[in-house]
């Protein structure tokens, strides 16, 4: 397998504050290619070609994205959504702290792409340092014209704009997230019409994950043909896997989509501390499946042929130690918190599950709780109006399949 | 002390900017009261009732003023096996109350979702001050300086 590195190549070599040290390592080439020697259609087809999809978790094609909100006219946005709060991910944090001006690149790229003339960047209303260097980074691009009015003396312009969060996990939904930023609760809307088709303030909006855009620049330069031999066909390119909990290396790894768990696991994070014992891991955070042991040698994929959803790609290794229930009072926990209230089946379902997820650790639970919990975890599954639901039923729904919390 | 007007006329009017200054409101002044609230709805041309709508979803605005001392542990999937409900429950026998209760007025200990700082667990958050990696055992060290 290869080793390319697309996004951390230059993390620990370049200083995140000096916009210099980037274009020193070829910063900002692939917007000056972009430019010189190429127009929207060119790099749109490159882009499909090279099969990138988005990074978020969904998986959904960026090409076709990018092209469906390209081919109307009249005013439209780009937004980077780096409202990341899935519990145990933070790639795209790390992506700031390290070299905020490769996601700035490709932000600019994508806005020209699609015919933007604003960008926002939707961050989560925690970081604050993040929110600084990404402040510092716009100005100092300003400075050297790679933003506002006649990008390097084209006839482009661009105004991108930081927009943050208030600490919300569902405004990581688009439509969520787009209501936010309208000022209204952050409550996803019903798609169809898509962001693509009638977005921010009605107009087409083009909404893509940090890490996503952050692949952009290295499309640009090294072509389509190239990104798409890097891991799993179905989905290739590279993948920011953070890995926690029992690992001897927890933080950001860069690897190949299509790599197995049990790769990520022993070879990049060193396997587990001395005299702890594998248990299971979880894939995505909180809103993940577990896997046991005998499955690590799936590959992970973004394909819904994939048995394990790659999600956010976050994976937390536990073992024989930890208190189960714990863990399982933490997933219902977060999403009866997190539930924005919209739809009864979430709001009430969440709420049960915490219910019940209390009551199990204290030893209580009766007959007609397990008879419910059915009932929940169907309900949560299948009748939600947004995946935040489904989220929810997953992580339990698996620990009383494969790890057998309620017994046989 | 700076006035609700001033923080106010930080923002155009457009209702895109509405959540900017409830934000900045309820930094400023602890939290977004229903004097300030209908003073917003004014400036931004909206009901009182949007303004609430907006208010009272985000965890970053507080719509009821905010006791002294406020403890957050983070329950995240990460925290959560690194033992922070092992600092939750040593929280609320030193502290005497339970987490998530409104009951004390100078007290409020409450469980919190991820903050991205996954990796460092358990973080706890006093006032604003973030603590990693806190162990049962330091609980006490910690909010001493606060009580």
């Amino acid at each position: 397998m290869s080793n390319t590195k697309i996004i951390t190549n230059n993390w620990g070599k370049i200083d995140p504050d000096k916009i210099e040290s980037y274009i020193a390592v070829g910063g900002y080439s692939a917007l000056k290619k972009f430019i010189r020697d190429l127009d929207a259609q060119t790099v749109l087809a490159e882009i499909k070609k090279s099969g990138l999809c988005g990074r978020g978790g969904a998986g959904f094609s960026t090409g076709d994205k990018l092209s469906l909100v390209a081919t109307q006219g009249g005013e439209k946005y780009f937004i980077c959504n780096l409202d990341e709060s899935e519990p145990g991910t933070h790639k795209d944090r790390s992506i700031v702290d390290n070299n905020p001006h490769v996601l700035l690149e490709g932000i600019i790229l994508s806005s020209l792409i699609i015919g933007a003339k604003k960008a926002f960047i939707y961050i989560n209303g925690h970081y604050e340092k993040q929110k600084e260097i990404l402040e510092m980074a716009l100005e100092q691009a300003e400075k050297n014209e790679f933003l506002g009015r006649g990008i390097i003396g084209s006839c482009y312009d661009l105004e991108v704009e930081i927009f943050q969060g208030a600490g919300a996990y569902v405004c990581g939904e688009e439509t969520a997230l787009i209501n936010s930023m309208e000022g209204n609760r952050g409550e996803p809307k019903l798609r169809p019409p898509y962001p693509t088709g009638s977005g921010l303030w009605g107009k087409p909006t083009c909404v893509n994950n940090a890490e996503t855009v952050s692949n952009i620049p290295w499309i640009i330069l090294n072509g389509a043909d190239a990104y798409s031999k890097i891991g799993a066909p179905c989905s290739p390119g590279t993948k920011l896997y953070i890995l926690g909990g029992s690992i001897r290396n927890p933080g950001v790894v860069e690897a190949p989509t299509g790599i197995t768990i049990r790769e990520l696991i022993f070879n990049f994070g060193g396997g587990l501390p001395r005299g702890k014992e594998f248990w299971f891991t979880q894939i995505g955070g909180a809103s993940g499946h577990l896997v046991l042991e005998s499955e690590l040698d799936t590959p992970l994929t973004f394909s819904r042929e994939c048995p394990v959803s790659l999600g956010s790609g976050a994976i937390l290794v536990v073992d024989r130690s930890v208190n189960i229930y714990d863990l399982i009072l933490s997933w219902t926990g977060f999403f009866r918190r997190e539930s924005c209230g919209k739809c009864l089946s979430c709001r009430e379902g969440t709420f049960r599950l915490h219910e019940i997820a209390g009551r199990l650790q204290d030893g209580e639970i009766s007959d007609r709780d397990k008879e419910s919990l059915k009932d929940i975890l169907w309900t949560l599954n299948n009748t939600t109006f947004c995946p935040l639901g489904k989220f929810a039923a997953t992580a339990m729904g698996d620990a009383i399949l494969k790890l057998k919390i309620l017994g046989d | 002390m700076r006035s609700i007007e001033k923080v106010l006329l930080e923002f155009d009017p457009e209702t895109r900017n509405l959540l900017p200054a409830l934000k900045k409101i309820s930094a400023a002044f602890g939290y977004v009261s229903e004097k300030d609230a209908k003073k917003t709805a004014e400036y931004f041309s909206i009901p009182l009732s949007k303004t609430y709508e907006t208010a009272s979803f985000y965890d970053l605005v507080w719509t009821k003023k905010q006791p002294s001392l406020a403890v957050q542990v983070c329950s995240g999937t990460n925290c959560a096996v690194s033992g922070s409900f092992e600092v939750i429950k040593e929280m609320e026998n030193y502290l005497k109350i339970k987490a998530g209760d409104g009951f004390n007025s100078k007290i409020k200990l409450e469980i919190i979702s991820c903050l991205g700082q996954c990796g460092e667990g358990p973080v706890v958050v006093v006032n604003g001050k973030i603590f990693t990696r806190v162990t049962a055992s330091g609980v006490h060290g910690i909010l001493e300086e606060w009580l």
